[in-house]
Parts: C-alpha cells; structure tokens; sequence
C-alpha cells in the first residue's frame, strides 16, 4: 500500500476518531472545546517570526497582559498559518527563566556580575564612549596622492578607538540608530553579521 | 548581484517561487534553513516543476530534489562555467534578451587579458588588482561602443565566449565530483525549463570566491533571460530575520544607509565624493545629512559633509578584520549587539584573544551568550581578563513596536503584544537614552570635532517611538515639514528640500504606515500581495520586471504578466509597480528600453566593466576633476567568474596550477600564533560546515529553548561509511576533529548522506559540522568554528566557514 506522508497522517486522524468514538466522545467537540479555553478571552495581536528571513506571520495570543499561545498567522501570505518548529517554540523565550532581566556589570579582573541599574550602566558607558572618543580622535590624516607621489593632509573627523557590532537581529528602526549613532560620533567602525 | 543587476538584493519573493518551471538550489540547505522556500517550491512542483539540488550532502532540502549532485564545497564555478560555456557553444541562451537587455555586444577593451588564472592589472606585490584595463571602448560621446553582431571579436559575449571554452563538462567532473553526465543533464532542463530560479544561501557565499560565485549564476540566468520574471530571479535567502533590513541602514564600515558609499578621506568636499561616486548620489546623501542634521545641513555648509568620519581607504573593517584591529589594540571599547561573535567567527581564538584587548565592552542581548561572558570561559582565569562589561537587557522581538525587512524586501510592522520581561528595553531605547547622554556630557563644547552631536536632529521622544523612526526613514519635505507620500515624491524634490534616512524607503509610512497592511488578497494569482506590508523600492514586488517584456513593452510570457506598455494611457502599468525609470517613457525611448536601471548601461552585466555614465566629452572649462552619473559595480577579483580552489584544498586548480586560488583572497596572517594554514598531508579530509532546523544560527536563542534542545541537544560529525572504515569509528563513538587551528571532541554519525568522490582521479572526502554551539546556554557544546579558517572573499569580506582541512580519529 503507498502512502503519501499526508495521507497518513490523515489516515492516523482517522483512527483516533475511531478510538474516540469507541469511548463515546466526539473528538471535534472535545478539541474544539479544549481549545477554546486555552485561549478564550485572549486578543490576538500579529507579529513576525525571528529566525530567519522569510518573515513568517504569527499570532500571539495575549490574555491579562501575559503571552498564552502563539502560532502561524493564517492570514500571513507566505506561511499562511504554518510554522517552523523554531518559530513554533519561540513563546518560551517570553518568561525563560534564563533572559537577562537587569543590567549587568562585570567589573574588570571580576569572576562574577553584580547587578547595577539602568541609569548607572547607561553613565558608565556614556563615559566611557566621550573618554575613548576623545582620547582615539583622529581630525586629520595624510595619505600619499597615488598620481602625484605627494602626501596631502586630509580632514578625517573620526574616533579611532570604538567599534559597533550590530545587528540583524534587531528591528529596522535599530539598526538605523545604531549607524545614525556611529557616524554622529564620528565612528565609521560599524559592522554586522551580514558578512559572515 | 550588485555587479550585475544594480541592486544587492534577492530579485524575487518566497511567494514567488511557485511560478518556476524549474528550481536551482545550489548553496543552500533551505528545508532545514528557510523551511518556508520549501511551501513554495513544493507549489511549484506540484505543477510540474523540477527542482535540482547541488550540495556537498544529501541533505533534506535534497530529498524533495528530481535532480541531486554532490559537490565537492566550493567547486560551484567550475560545474557552472561548464553549464555556461554548454549554452553559448550550442546556442542555448534566449538571443533577444541578451541582445537587449545584457551588455553582451558592447566592446570590450583591447587592453583587458585574461591568463593562466591572473586577469589583466594584478599587482603581486599588494594581491590587489587594478582595474582600468576592465574597461569598454568608449565613443566620442563617452558611451561604450556598440557591436553589429555578438560574433564581433570585441564583444562582451565573445570574450565570456572565449573565457568559458576551458569549462568542459570532463573538466568540471574532475574538478567538482559531479559526473561530466548529470552536469549535462542540468544544463540541458534550464536550458529548457523557463522560468528558471535560483535559491542560494550561505553555501554560495561562505568562500573566497563569495562574489564570482553568484555572478556566475547571473551570468548564467541573464543567458537563460531569468531576471526580471515572475518565477525567474536569482533570490539570495538571506539569513537572519532583518538582515536585508540592517544591510539597507548600512551596518556596514563602507556604507551609509540606502547603499551609498561611505566617504573616504580624500573626499575633501561633496564634490570630491561625487567625482567617485557619481551625481546620482548628490541627492540621497543631501537628504541622508538633512535627516541627520535638519537645517544644519545647508546648502552654505557643503549640506554638512564635513560632519560625517571619513574612513581611510586602505582601511579594511569588514567584520572579521574588527576583531584583527581589536587583537592589534585600536578598540578600546566595543558595542555588541545581537551578536555572538566568540560563536560565529571563523578561528574564533582570535576573538577570544581580542576582547581581552577591550578597556569595555557593551553587550545587549536576551540572554547572556558567550561573548557576553567570554571572560569566563572555561580554561580562562577571569582575573587575567581586564575587560569591563556592561550588559542590558534586551526586549525580545514581540516586546517592542518596529519593522523586518524580509528576505522578499517586505517591510514588516509589529506592534509591541506584551510588555519586555523584568527590566528590558527595547535596542532604541537604549541607543537613544545613550546618545542623549552622551550628548550631555558634550554640552557647552565649542571643539569642532563635537559638532555633529551636538547639532545632530534626534528627536524621537521623551520614550523613542519607534513609528517616529520609521517615518525619518520615509523622509519629509523639509519646507512643510509632511512626509514625502511616495518615493516619486522624493525624486521629483529639489535638492535640499527633503530628508530622508534611507531613501529606498520612500513611500514607506507616507500614506499610513503601509508597512503595517494586512491586504492579502492575491488578484493576478502571481503570490505579489501588492498590498500586504510594502516592499523597497517603490512598492515593487519583483526587480527588473522591465525584462518580463519584449522590446515593445509586452509581456514575453502570457500566463506571468507582470507589467506592460498600455499605449492608450502612454503609461507602464501592470500588476506589480513596473520597475522603470519614468513610467510615462515608452518602451522605445532611452529611459524605456532599459531594463536594469541601477546599471549605468541600463542593462544586465554579464561583465561587469568599470564604467562611469555621463562623462563629459570635453574637458570643463573650470579644470576641475568631472562628475559623471553613475558609476558601476565592481568586483576586485575579476570582471569574469573564475574558478579557484578554496585557501585550504586537497588539491591543485586544474585550470591553472600556478594560480590555484584566489589571488586577491585576504589570507590571515597577522596573528601566525592563531592564524595557521592546514596542509592536505596533515589535514587530508573536507570539512563543510552548516546549519539545521531545530537551532539558529550561534544557538544565543535557540540553546535557551528547552524543546529544541530536547530535538536537537549537542553538536556531530557526519563522515561517510567509507570514511568510518578507513579511521576505525562506528555511528555513536566519540571523535577528535582538528585543524591546523583547533581541535573538538564530538559523537559521530555515519551516514550515507555523504559519499567518496573522485577529484581529479583521486578518492575524497567531505565531512560536514553544524556549528550553532558554544560553552554557555541551557544546552552547550564545543565550537565547531575552533577549526574554521578566517579567509576572505577579497570584495564581500565572507569568510570561508565552508572548506576547510580537518583530519578525524576516534576520542
């Protein structure tokens, strides 16, 4: 007998609605009935998929602020309510007990962090970026005229001293203001793993 | 791509992919890596499509393959300079779009050779090569001149002719593995099959011939006439959610956002930049500084050109070299955002080493990856390590408002469904509470060098609103202060009167923010979803689409209509936006015939020549160095597709044994105590490295979630029986794999997925890796890319993760 893979697993459907039906239960309504609880009362707010380009649709089921069920966006004209198993699981990242939940500062020489607040990590490393800025500052620079042999000097208006790493991983709007942020501090050093 | 079409970007969209009569994926593993490829794809050969496979594994996207070649990694030019010289010698290609739509009968310099595996104006003493002699006769008027026939001894297509006559399908056998036989059967279905894509991925460009590689499939598909066509294209899956996205906002050292070349320091003055660059990039950068700057950047000032760094032009920054520079002390601090470079870079001991050179490094992420916490990795002593590190908490995607750019060019919108976890934000948050301070801490300066942060237009709120961005992206009329509502409106502007962060975003949140639209109805029936979110540029669906038609502006294939001449209205029009450069010029005009108006010929580059359109053809009056239009894409190692063996092969080129590789490949070998270079007596075995559904690309999300840890939990080495044998392992034991540069201990999987396979008459190897691991996460595991090699293609700056010298014994 030749099966398709879809065929089977329609045929599998098939038969644990023969066991259902033997036990007396409606399996439609059982699960049409299940699954309105998990997500009753909940709004569904699309979003896009974090892996890899394709831009999947999903769904995100929210109910008294907390993220509950997450799926394909049927609506979504390229997965059309299918999902990767990666896309699939990404709801767990939501409450993973492993995200970084503060920010963090390891002290140089340090075996471990110590927890610090936003507003002091965002000064130390405010300072630090004036401190390097100016320190690497590179106003002008001569370079050898190929043609002529003769060295010029060149106004360059750039901080030798910091580079910036990112990202793919973030939204459009991010990404803008990590190169707007670069070139306004004069740091031409922005790169990204499109590269690589 | 950029070389040959104008644009850096997949051509198509995955919806797309249905329309093909036959698909060619070569280089990418994309039922693994971009499973959605696979719903398409499948489409098509539900209509009769063919789908052929070329991969060093038989891997899953191949199982679904009419066609599967196994190939030996990075050969793909010689099995496709084999399949491109088959189509010119018996005359396969489509004559009328080559005629009308390539450069193939402009007349190539005399000066251009090509020798024993060397094209004309290397310099053996830089590994660089010079350019000029890449060049086309040019007429009096500055244009390039112009062949009767393709047969003329001059043309482009009778040097492409003459370059791939060495590509016989016997030698491409002995160079690739794949038999003389099954390369002719390829050649022959796309010569057939029409429409034809192309899906390529990291297996195309991880090499030092990255960008030959991909103009060798545009060479190829601009012969069959593939590009501009519903089912036709070259489409690069691209390999992180908004990697088009980041590319475009030009995360990039030589780039400003909307692709514009970063200035150099030569460039004294916008002038000096528009010598090089061209005059059609005076506009996009004014309204790039005006975003920037607003009406500090006037027309009195040079539109505040003096504000933006200028990168010295012997300086490489590409990616991998950042962490060269920082070995060798430049950084002192180092901003690390949603990346895991102690995972992802290829010899990775060189960013081990390098970071210990950070006075600071910042790092924002979701969880705390390992370069987060490179300065405890086991074997390391922390207190050795004097590097500060501040790390924030990241807001996860669906924690924030903001836009994805996909691989199709769709600009996705998301709002924000749930608050961030704990104490997260949002990136813009932090970017923007950063400058802010930073800012604060310049108050009062009156040194010219802090200029631009002081005057520099950032405003996006007391909390950044991320719409606020997107719509700097969109650009304004700087005199009204409204949004431009299209990017005709950008064009048509005056120089000066608008700003605009990216100019191929134009038109983006205009009317709305049409990057938030859910239309997804589908009238043509072609998967364009013309109103569902918006694509770059102009809302166009499918690039070039000028080529979907004949010389008179009428679709060449009646069942994929994508645009057309409607002579009653004097107007393009169609069911996608029509990719032209004025829609009321008619297909006989200039601006009409040209199918590829990114290109300064207007056409598709099957050489990609150095040239400059609209020189002037007498000298100014004023002496001063001319501004032509537009300048062309180049590629530094070779205006022709050459094969090279990869930096580390098992053997000689057969084409040219002198030069077997790449003679501009960047070769590391700052650092020799890190950087070594495997020989095949030592290192007799080929190893390919990839990636696999259940984890993503360094593992910093994915090794964080329980359930793909359970389907996938540590990393393997996949050999062939053959190989098993010879090295005396079974499936399940533990094996040492090293390199000249490291070693790992994994478990083994024999596997018929690869075979021997002869090269050049000797039996070969490959062993393949995936490489998502690291020692942190919820599930760690050793490095693949300890063994990796730090090579470069000499114009993308990729490194070769995909070839490399291994060897392999039992634990």
């Amino acid at each position: 007998m030749d099966i398709s893979r879809r065929g089977f697993l329609k045929l599998s459907g098939l038969s644990v609605v023969a066991v259902a039906t033997g036990l007396g239960l409606n399996p439609e309504v059982v699960e049409a009935k299940g699954y309105a609880l998990k997500i009753e009362g909940s709004k569904k707010i699309p979003s896009i998929c974090h892996f890899c380009s394709g831009g999947c649709g999903m769904l995100l089921y929210v109910k008294d602020g907390k993220l509950i069920h997450l799926e394909g966006d049927p609506d979504h004209p390229t997965n059309a309510g299918t999902l990767c198993p990666k896309a699939a699981s990404l709801r767990s990242v939501a409450y993973s007990s492993a995200r970084v939940t503060k920010p963090k500062r390891r002290a140089p020489g340090a075996k471990d962090w110590e927890e610090i607040s936003w507003d002091e990590a965002l000064d130390r490393v405010a300072k630090k970026a004036k401190e390097v800025r100016d320190a690497s500052w590179k106003a002008s620079e001569s370079i050898v005229n190929a043609k002529t042999g003769q060295s010029e000097v060149f106004e360059v208006n750039r901080a030798e001293g910091i580079a910036f790493l990112g990202s793919a991983e973030v939204d459009n709007e991010e990404s803008y203001l990590i190169s707007k942020f670069c070139r306004v501090l004069g740091i031409p050093y922005n790169e990204h793993q499109a590269r690589i | 791509m950029s070389p040959s079409f104008g644009r850096g970007a997949m051509t198509n969209s995955w919806s797309d992919l249905q329309n093909a009569e036959a698909v060619l994926i070569g280089g990418s593993n994309c039922a693994e890596n971009h499973p959605i490829a696979m719903h398409w794809i499948n489409r098509a050969r539900e209509k009769g499509a063919k789908v052929i496979v070329i991969d060093p594994r038989f891997t899953r996207t191949a199982s679904k393959a009419d066609i599967f070649a196994q190939i030996r990694p990075g050969t793909d030019i010689a099995y496709l300079g084999a399949i491109i010289n088959y189509l010119l010698a018996n005359k396969l290609y489509d004559a009328q779009y080559v005629l009308n739509y390539t450069n193939a009968l402009l007349k190539v310099s005399p000066d251009f050779k090509f020798d024993a595996g060397l094209f004309s104006g290397f310099d053996p003493k830089t590994n660089k090569y010079g350019v000029d002699t890449w060049s086309y006769q040019l007429g009096p008027d500055k244009k390039p001149l112009k062949a009767e026939t393709l047969d003329d001894p001059d043309t482009v297509f009778s040097k492409l002719k003459e370059h791939y006559s060495r590509y016989s399908f016997e030698t491409a056998e002995k160079i690739s593995g794949i038999p003389a036989a099954k390369i002719k059967t390829i050649a022959d279905v796309l010569a057939k099959a029409k429409p034809a894509t192309i899906l390529y991925a990291l297996g195309m460009t991880q090499h030092t011939t990255a960008v030959q590689g991909i103009r060798a499939y545009a060479v190829m598909q601009l012969l069959l006439g593939n590009i501009g066509k519903a089912g036709g294209g070259i489409n690069a899956l691209r390999g992180e959610p908004n990697v088009q996205g980041s590319t475009d906002m030009a995360n990039l050292f030589n780039n400003l956002p909307g692709y514009l070349p970063a200035p150099i320091s030569t460039d004294k003055t916008l002038r000096d930049y528009l010598v090089r660059n061209g005059s059609i990039q005076e506009k996009p950068l004014v309204a790039l500084l005006k975003a920037w700057f607003g009406d500090q950047a006037n027309k009195d000032n040079d539109w505040g050109f003096a504000f933006l760094p200028k990168l010295n032009p012997a300086t490489n920054a590409t990616m991998v070299k950042v962490f060269e520079l920082m070995e060798k002390g430049q950084f002192k601090l180092l901003f690390n955002i949603g990346s895991n470079s102690l995972v992802s870079i290829p010899n990775r001991q060189l960013v081990r080493s390098a970071l210990t050179k950070l006075d600071m490094m910042v790092i924002s992420d979701l969880f705390e990856v390992e370069t987060a916490q490179f300065w405890r990795e086991p074997g390391v002593n922390p207190a050795d390590i004097k590097t500060e590190v501040i790390m924030f908490p990241a807001a996860f995607i669906y924690e924030k408002d903001g836009s994805l750019t996909n691989s199709s060019r769709w600009i996705q919108w998301k709002d924000a469904a749930i608050k961030p976890l704990g104490e997260a934000k949002p990136d813009l948050d932090m970017l923007d509470a950063l400058f802010k301070k930073v800012r604060r801490l310049y108050a009062g300066s009156t040194a010219a060098k802090d200029t631009p942060i002081l005057k520099a237009r950032w405003n996006y709120g007391e909390e950044p609103s991320a719409l606020k961005v997107l719509q700097e992206l969109n650009g304004y009329d700087e005199t009204t202060g409204k949004l431009l509502p299209t990017l005709a409106d950008y064009l048509k502007a005056p120089l000066g009167s608008v700003s605009t962060g990216c100019w191929i975003y134009a038109g983006v949140t205009g009317n709305g923010n049409l990057a938030a639209r859910r239309g997804n109805t589908d009238p043509s029936g072609l998967g364009l979803f013309n109103n569902w979110s918006f694509a770059w540029p102009g809302n166009i669906r499918i690039l070039y689409n000028r080529a979907s038609c004949d010389v008179n502006g009428q679709p060449v294939d009646s069942k994929r209509k994508l645009i057309w001449w409607d002579s009653a209205k004097n107007l393009w029009v169609g069911n996608d936006g029509p990719d032209v450069v004025d829609k009321t010029k008619a297909p006989d005009t200039p601006e009409g015939k040209q199918a590829f108006r990114m290109n300064p010929e207007g056409v598709g580059r099957l050489f990609a020549a150095k040239y400059m359109s609209g020189l002037p053809q007498t000298p100014p009056a004023d002496a001063l160095p001319v501004i032509g239009i537009r300048p062309a894409g180049l590629c530094v190692d070779g205006p022709l597709p050459e094969f090279y063996e990869p930096i580390e092969s098992p053997t000689v080129n057969l084409l040219h044994p002198k030069v077997s590789q790449n003679p501009a490949a960047l070769v590391p070998s700052a650092f020799p105590d890190i950087q070594k270079r495997g020989k095949p007596e030592n290192f007799p075995y080929v190893l390919t490295t990839y990636g696999i559904v259940e984890h993503f690309c360094a593992g910093g999300v994915t090794r964080n979630i329980p359930w793909l840890n359970e389907l996938m939990p540590e990393p393997f080495v996949e050999i062939s029986k053959n190989l098993a044998q010879k090295v005396g392992v079974k499936e399940g034991d533990k094996v040492e794999v090293s390199s000249a540069r490291g070693k790992v201990t994994v478990y083994c999987l024999v596997t018929d997925r690869l075979q021997t396979y002869q090269v050049n008459g000797k039996d070969t190897e490959t062993i393949g890796m995936p490489w998502s691991w690291g020692f942190a996460s919820l599930s760690p595991g050793p490095s693949t890319n300890e063994l990796t090699i730090a090579a470069l293609d000499p114009g993308a700056g990729t490194p070769e993760y995909k070839v490399c010298l291994v060897n392999i014994r039992r634990a």
